[in-house]
Parts: structure tokens; C-alpha cells; sequence
């Protein structure tokens, strides 16, 4: 009896873990990036500029952000000629590696705690993690596997997804703006280019 | 039952659907920009200065007991809340970390608790009711001073406003009442004063980024405060389509 116990037991374990399946690489993939810009960037000594030059490679080579910018466009991505959609991801990412740069400079280096993966369907994974503060707060971030590699197509932080916050923002500006990208962009690159980083508080 | 029928986040749905679906919930937008613009205008001329000053003029460790202080005095509310909800455990956490910080922190200016590693959570009415049954809640409404909001949550904040056990204590002496709850709101925004400017600085449409932003993050705490069979799927488990080309 206690024979077929346990190997009920042993079966329903493999089971749960079945359930529970870790993509391993993909959390690796988070946290190494996150060590990384954690020690080299976030809790350095160097200046804002400093931290935006190391900060662009980083942001660049982990983040999707032509699919990203593809996203947060919308119905407006597909209307967009190739060169219209060329110029808005330079600005785009110039932008969003500035303000991101700034956001970083605001939080203390706290170490991030991974709990799991879930898979999002289409080759898609979400790392859930949280960044140990009292309360803890939320840090999810999504995942797309292409050519065996792993490339960040959103972070969602307490619930709220900067993706879909960014095709919200990007959708209202435009309908203002009768759709017209460029506008967009054009705004993006004076808000870039007028953008002065927060004064550190540390 | 009428009140479930708030619509539907599904996340399986087109997102294309699902964008001009959260610009349905905000049918009253015209005014809802025109009380952002005034309650912006005031944050700059009245709530932001000061905050700054404060800043400026009180170094950090003695404000974060400021804050830690006129955190516990809101513990009990957090309390009435959990226990409406039949939140047992969190009432449980919320005693402790009133009665550790109020008697060992010095009235609450230091976070004993945490040290002690008793769990911060924060408890509203407007969970409450999303408890009892009020799960989504539309037109997003934008109320003077108070910010984003909707018809749950606007009738959750006037409830807590004469929930809060304090107030009854100082009921009688408005100098200290007003003061509470006037230096409660520019410690909170002195702490958000950094992160606030950079999202404004880097938003081509502020407006639509707070809604965006408080709709989602609101919609993570009510899920979080619902049972968990009940909760609708995360807001962001949208489908991310991507175009090959």
C-alpha cells in the first residue's frame, strides 16, 4: 500500500511539475541582463550621459524594438511608408533609451527574485519577477523566441504593460493629429532633444 | 448583476478591438481633458512647489518618518477594508503592523514592522466593492483634485474619506483634520515627484498616459483583491501580433 502511495505520489509530482515547466533560459536571459545593468550601469558612479551611452547598447541588443515600435503603432504602423516607419524607430528608441536611462537612475539597485515562466503562446514567454521592496513590486517581462535567441517585447510593472501603455499615447496623439506619423515623430525628436535627466536624489 | 456587465477585458480578442474598446470606456473625454488640464494647473501652482520646497528643505530620513507616520494612521482604514472583504490574513497584517510601529515606532515614524518583516499592503473601498460583486466599472472619470477614477472607485474614495478612524478622532478640530490630510498628500507627492516629471517629459499625450496607465494598474489591484478563481485574465496578457516582413 504505501508502495502505490508513493507512486501515485512520485506521478502526480511529475505531473505538478509538468504544470510548472521553467524555461530556464529565458529567466537566465532576464537575469543576466538585469545583473548586468544593475552593476554596471545603475548603482555606478558615473553621470547620466555616461550611463545613456553604456545604457543604448544594452537596450538595443535586448529589446525588439522594431516589433515594439510595429505594436505601439497600431493600425497606423500599417498605413506608414517604409521610410516613415524608419524614421519614427530611430526616434522611438532614442527617445525611449533616454527617458528608461532616467527611470533606472531612479531606483536603488535592489536585486530582482525570479518565480517562474509562463508561456504566452506564439513562441512568446513571460518572466515573472519582483524587485524586493516592502510591498514588493511586480516586474513581468515578455519574451520572444526568435532564431534561438530571446528578445524583450515588453515589461509590464504592476500591471501596467509599456507597450500597450505607448499605443495608447501614440493612438491619442495621432487621432489629434490626423494621423499623420510624421507629426509624431517630429515630436518625439524635439521632446528627445529638450529631454535633461532628473537631478539624482541618492 | 448589472453591475458585472462592465465589459469585457478579454485578452484573446484583436488588440486593434481592444484599443478602441478602452476609448469606449472614456465617452466622457472632452471634460475629463478639461479637469486633467485644471488639476494640473493646480499641482504646478499649489501641490508640486511645495513638495519641492519640502524637499529642499527636509532631509530625507525625517521625511520618510513623516511618511511612515501618516502611513499607520491610515492602517486602520486599510483595516475596516480587509475585514469587509473577509480578508482575514491581511487584517492580521495590518493589526500587527499598526500595533508594532504605533507602540515600539514611536507613533508610527518608525517602520518597525518592516524590519520585522510584516507585509505592507494597502486596502481601498473601491476593492471593497469590487469584492462584493462591482468587477469593472466605465466611463473612466477624471474628478477634480482627486485624479483618475471611475464610478466604483469614486464612490470607494468618498467612503474612505468618512472611513477613516483618525478623522472621527480629530472630527472636532478642523485645523488638524485639514492638516492631516493636506500634509498626507504632499509627502505622497514629494515621493512622486521625480518619477511624475519624467513620465510628463516623456509623454506626447499626458492625458492618455495616465489613463492608460491608471486603468491598468487599477485593474492589476482589483484582480489582486478578487478571489483568484473569479479574477478576469491580466490586462496585459494582450495578443502581442507581430507581422513578419
Amino acid at each position: 500500500m504505501k508502495k502505490i502511495i508513493y507512486i501515485v505520489s512520485a506521478v502526480l509530482l511529475f505531473f505538478a511539475g509538468a504544470g510548472h515547466a521553467q524555461d530556464q533560459a529565458a529567466v537566465s536571459f532576464v537575469s543576466n541582463l538585469a545583473d548586468k545593468v544593475i552593476k554596471e550601469i545603475i548603482t555606478s558612479s558615473k553621470t547620466p550621459e555616461e550611463k545613456l551611452y553604456l545604457f543604448q547598447d544594452d537596450f538595443q541588443q535586448a529589446l525588439d524594438l522594431k516589433n515594439i515600435g510595429q505594436f505601439v503603432l497600431g493600425v497606423y504602423w500599417k498605413k506608414a511608408t517604409p521610410a516613415q516607419r524608419e524614421a519614427f524607430l530611430k526616434e522611438f528608441t532614442d527617445f525611449t533609451t533616454k527617458t528608461w536611462t532616467d527611470r533606472f537612475n531612479m531606483y536603488d539597485g535592489q536585486q530582482f527574485s525570479f518565480s517562474g515562466t509562463r508561456d504566452a503562446g506564439k513562441a512568446q514567454v513571460y518572466v515573472d519577477s519582483t524587485i524586493s521592496t516592502n510591498p514588493p513590486i511586480s516586474v513581468i517581462w515578455r519574451l520572444r523566441q526568435k532564431d534561438g535567441t530571446y528578445r524583450i517585447i515588453d515589461i509590464i510593472v504592476e500591471g501596467v504593460s509599456m507597450a500597450m501603455s505607448y499605443r495608447n499615447e501614440y493612438t491619442a496623439f495621432l487621432q489629434k493629429n490626423n494621423g499623420n506619423l510624421d507629426t509624431l515623430t517630429k515630436e518625439l525628436k524635439k521632446k528627445s532633444d529638450n529631454f535633461k535627466f532628473t537631478k539624482s536624489q541618492k | 448583476m448589472i453591475l458585472l456587465l462592465g465589459g469585457c477585458a478579454c485578452p484573446t480578442q484583436n488588440v486593434d478591438d481592444r484599443v478602441s474598446a478602452s476609448q469606449a470606456e472614456d465617452p466622457l473625454e472632452p471634460l475629463n481633458r478639461g479637469i486633467f488640464a485644471f488639476n494640473m494647473a493646480l499641482d504646478k501652482l499649489i501641490l508640486k512647489p511645495v513638495a519641492q520646497g519640502y524637499r529642499f528643505v527636509v532631509p530625507e530620513p525625517a521625511r520618510r518618518g513623516v511618511g511612515n507616520f501618516f502611513s499607520n494612521l491610515k492602517q486602520p482604514l486599510y483595516l475596516i477594508n480587509a475585514l469587509l472583504q473577509g480578508e482575514g490574513a491581511e487584517a492580521g497584517d495590518i493589526s500587527k503592523r499598526f500595533l508594532a510601529n504605533t507602540f515600539w515606532g514611536f507613533l508610527g515614524i518608525f517602520d518597525v514592522a518592516s524590519e520585522l518583516e510584516i507585509p505592507k499592503v494597502t486596502n481601498d473601498f473601491g476593492q471593497t466593492l469590487a469584492v462584493w460583486g462591482w468587477r469593472e466599472s466605465s466611463p473612466y472619470l477624471v474628478l477634480p483634485i482627486l485624479g483618475p477614477s471611475n464610478p466604483r472607485d469614486a464612490i470607494g474614495t468618498g467612503v474612505d474619506l468618512v472611513l477613516t478612524p483618525i478623522d472621527w478622532i480629530l472630527k472636532n478640530e478642523p485645523v488638524l483634520l485639514y492638516s492631516r490630510i493636506a500634509l498626507e498628500n504632499w509627502d505622497k507627492r514629494e515621493r512622486a515627484l521625480d518619477l511624475l516629471d519624467n513620465l510628463e517629459r516623456s509623454s506626447t499625450d499626458f492625458y492618455a498616459t495616465t489613463r492608460s496607465m491608471y486603468q491598468q494598474n487599477r485593474r492589476q489591484k482589483i484582480n489582486e483583491s478578487v478571489d483568484a478563481l473569479e479574477a478576469q485574465p491580466a490586462d496585459y496578457e494582450f495578443d502581442f501580433d507581430i507581422d513578419e516582413e
